[in-house]
């Protein structure tokens, strides 16, 4: 027996190592994918062993932390010249017929973003989690979360964008529901079924616009509304049906009016569950936003006129609506977190509030795009910059506060203001971190949240917008009103009735640690300031996205789609005919390919269309079927 | 034809599940969830196109399928029906704790804070 557990052990250590080393040497765009799988699946085989587990899950986290931070080397390091976008195309089938991963600048930020408030997170959740809990399941449900996490961030395809949202979901539903109390389930149940019939509208936009532009590669998508005339596409749909698509990323965002799950499922959560799901996987609805509606929805030329909206891009629709789901977020939340007497209740409130600041800028990106003077070309650039920073502020900064929240709740057995106050006697650490924290949601240099704050009032500034500017300051003012009453109430004074002992060390190193990274990275803010800029640029530049992604051209002359074309792939050619009705009009185009061709490895261009890009080099070393 | 009947299929569909999913007994909103899910599903196999025959390789006269049917769909369907299976079961199994903690399952009942 012993020896068989022996066996075991080595055997997940193992599988876990070569995992890790396999994927970096494989491919890197998508080794924090397979790092965070390998990890989740030796954790759940790890179940038995429930100390094993642990280590492993701390071990896989710190390997996802290096594949992310080779990535980041590889896309954004050098940051002089011109950063780099590296693809992956799944199984070797060239965009847009297979699944392509995308690393960017845009990606990489992100990446780099969830893993500064993951791997804390995973080693405060081994230190604060009770053991049966930890034996239980929550390791492997962890790391599935991140493989979803880290999927939205690297896709390049929107159906997969939706299974990876899935994956990322089903993982946080049993952690929402994790303590299982009436509390928790109730909140859960909410928290599932919002998101199920989130699922369900995001199923219905996607097929919308599939059936539209006939592809569901993003940059694919981006090239055919560039330029519908050429690929028989018309782009007119495409805005309603990305408003569709967009109530589910503000769903997942959590910003008014779709921010009414955010406090119960906050509070519900364990702690170290609570700072991922505000810091990073709010993130992904955001990331979602800039990358489609930015990247490829903006290509489309539509002629937008509404009832005081006027423009000829999507975005001169959604710069009014982002304004306004900010402001709402920003004065409900800031007022929501005045008014709460429990910890992470005001936390869970603020980080409504926080979200409104990150969406501000995005607004006055998507309404105005004048160039303006300094490092960046235009306020839209500086505008995605500005959200992005903030988002790297945020996530670290509210991670640290409901880490703190929970090493509170170790030392007291209570998040009651009411019951806390003076822990700066008792628990200094602590308390400096909770500070330090504070004062980054508030703004105060030199902690990286005033940059971002920096950047979000620079943003409206340039943009013209005293509206804006207005509903920041108001904003700003509301978080210094909160926070300053959680300093009072809870760490400031007379120590309180629940007050009295240490908080576990472990854990407030933890906290500590993350703090001191909210000062590192404002006073070394260049690189960091740098690699937003870099980032900004790549969510604009869909020239550069859509060669990197380099989707085949097979068509010249209208609406075939790569399900007809792989057909043909997979059949050896013949005949075959497509009928697309799509919303306006009727489509029909006809394929005639020779099986011989096919086979050859010349594929369906043979006599299919006028292709005037078409690479016959590229064709030739790429295998299409071999039967 | 076929394409007002489903328009018609669609709409009902998604109708009856907003329905279901304001109800107050909380199994009827799982059950409101799992027919928006599925309607969901059938929206998107309709978004292939719905003429043209089995995209089925040794369907058609000549070992393959004269003017098939778009088959991406199809496959996306079937990841969805998956993915849609396993949230309605976790769904399910959530109604039943909430049953067992709260003692019921009319949303009125569970909403009050402390409950």
């Amino acid at each position: 027996m012993r020896f068989l557990r022996v066996l075991a052990m080595a055997a997940l250590v193992a599988g876990l190592v070569v995992a890790v080393a396999g994927s970096l040497a494989y491919s890197l765009v998508i080794a924090p994918l397979l790092v965070a799988l390998a990890t989740a699946v030796v954790t759940l085989l790890a179940r038995p062993w429930p100390r094993l587990g642990r280590a492993l899950s701390v071990l896989g986290a710190g390997g996802y932390a290096i594949a992310v931070a080779a990535l980041v080397e590889a896309v954004l390091l050098p940051l002089s010249s011109d950063p780099a976008v590296l693809t992956y195309q799944v199984s070797d089938w060239n965009a847009p017929f297979g699944i392509t991963a995308v690393a960017d600048p845009l990606s990489a930020f992100m990446l780099a973003l969830a893993a500064v408030v993951v791997v804390p997170a995973l080693v405060f959740s081994v230190l604060y989690v009770d053991e049966h809990g930890q034996a239980l399941s929550y390791h492997p449900l962890f790391h599935f979360m991140l493989v979803g996490v880290s999927g939205s961030f690297l896709t390049g395809d929107l159906f997969n964008l939706f299974v990876w949202f899935e994956v990322m979901l089903m993982s946080s539903y049993v952690l929402v529901v994790f303590y299982s109390g009436p509390q928790h389930t109730r909140a859960a149940l909410q928290y599932v079924v919002l998101n199920l019939v989130g699922s369900g509208v995001m199923l219905v936009a996607i097929g919308g616009l599939y059936s539209t532009t006939g592809t569901l590669n993003m940059a694919d998508m981006a090239r055919r509304l560039a330029d519908p005339g050429a690929f028989g596409v018309d782009p007119a749909p495409v805005l309603g049906l990305s408003a569709v698509l967009f109530a589910v990323f503000a769903l997942k965002a959590g910003v008014v009016p779709f921010q009414f799950w955010v406090p119960a499922a906050y509070r519900a959560a364990p702690a170290p569950v609570a700072a991922v799901l505000a810091g990073v996987v709010k993130k992904v609805g955001i990331y979602a936003v800039i990358r489609l509606y930015f990247t490829v929805f903006a290509a489309a030329t539509i002629d937008v006129s509404l009832p005081g909206i006027a423009g000829d891009s999507v975005l001169a629709f959604y710069g009014p609506v982002l304004f306004a789901m900010a402001a709402g977020s920003i004065l409900l939340g800031g007022v929501g977190a005045v008014a709460r007497d429990d910890f992470e209740e005001m936390l869970a409130f603020s980080s409504i509030g926080q979200v409104g600041f990150i969406v501000l800028p995005l607004a006055m990106a998507a309404s105005v795009a004048v160039p303006v003077a300094g490092p960046f070309a235009s306020v839209r650039s500086l505008g995605i910059a500005a959200a992005l920073v903030y988002s790297l502020n945020h996530a670290v900064a509210k991670g640290t506060l409901f880490m703190a929240a929970g090493a509170t709740w170790s030392a007291t057995g209570t998040v009651d203001l009411d019951r806390l106050g003076g822990l700066s006697e008792s628990a200094p650490v602590l308390s400096g971190s909770v500070f330090v924290a504070g004062i980054a949601l508030v703004g105060v240099p030199p902690v990286v949240g005033f940059f971002g704050k920096f950047l979000v009032f620079d943003a409206a500034f340039r943009s013209g917008s005293w509206l804006a500017v207005a509903v920041a300051l108001g904003g700003a003012v509301l978080t210094i009103a909160y926070v300053t009453r959680l300093w009072n109430r809870g760490f400031w004074g007379d120590p309180g009735e629940a007050v009295g002992e240490v908080p576990p060390r472990g854990q407030v190193a933890v906290v500590g640690l993350l703090a001191a990274a909210l000062l590192a990275i404002g006073i070394g803010f260049d690189p960091v300031f740098r690699a937003a800029g870099a980032a900004a640029e790549a969510a604009l530049d869909r020239g550069e996205y859509i060669e990197a992604v380099e989707p085949r051209r097979y068509s010249g002359d209208g609406g075939e789609d790569h399900a007809t074309l792989l057909l043909v792939a997979a059949t050896g050619g013949g005949t075959a005919r497509r009928r697309v009705r799509a919303a306006l009009g009727r489509v029909r185009t006809t394929f005639d390919g020779a099986p011989s061709a096919v086979v050859g490895g010349s594929t369906y261009d043979t006599d299919g269309g006028s292709t005037p890009d078409h690479d016959e080099g590229s064709d030739a070393d790429r295998e299409v079927v071999d039967r | 034809m076929t394409q007002i009947l489903l328009a018609t299929v669609l709409g009902t569909l998604f109708a009856l599940g907003t329905f279901l999913v304001l109800r107050r007994d909380v199994v009827r909103v799982v059950w409101g969830i799992a027919i928006i899910g599925q309607s969901a599903n059938l929206y998107l196999v309709t978004m292939g196109g719905l003429s043209g025959g089995a995209p089925i390789a040794s369907h058609g006269a000549h070992g393959f399928a004269e003017q098939p049917t778009d088959p991406l769909v199809q496959a996306l369907v079937l990841t969805a029906i998956v993915i849609g299976f396993g949230t309605t079961a976790f769904a399910l199994v959530l109604t039943y704790r909430v049953y067992e903690e709260h003692g019921t399952i009319d949303t009125y009942k569970l909403g009050g804070e402390g409950s």
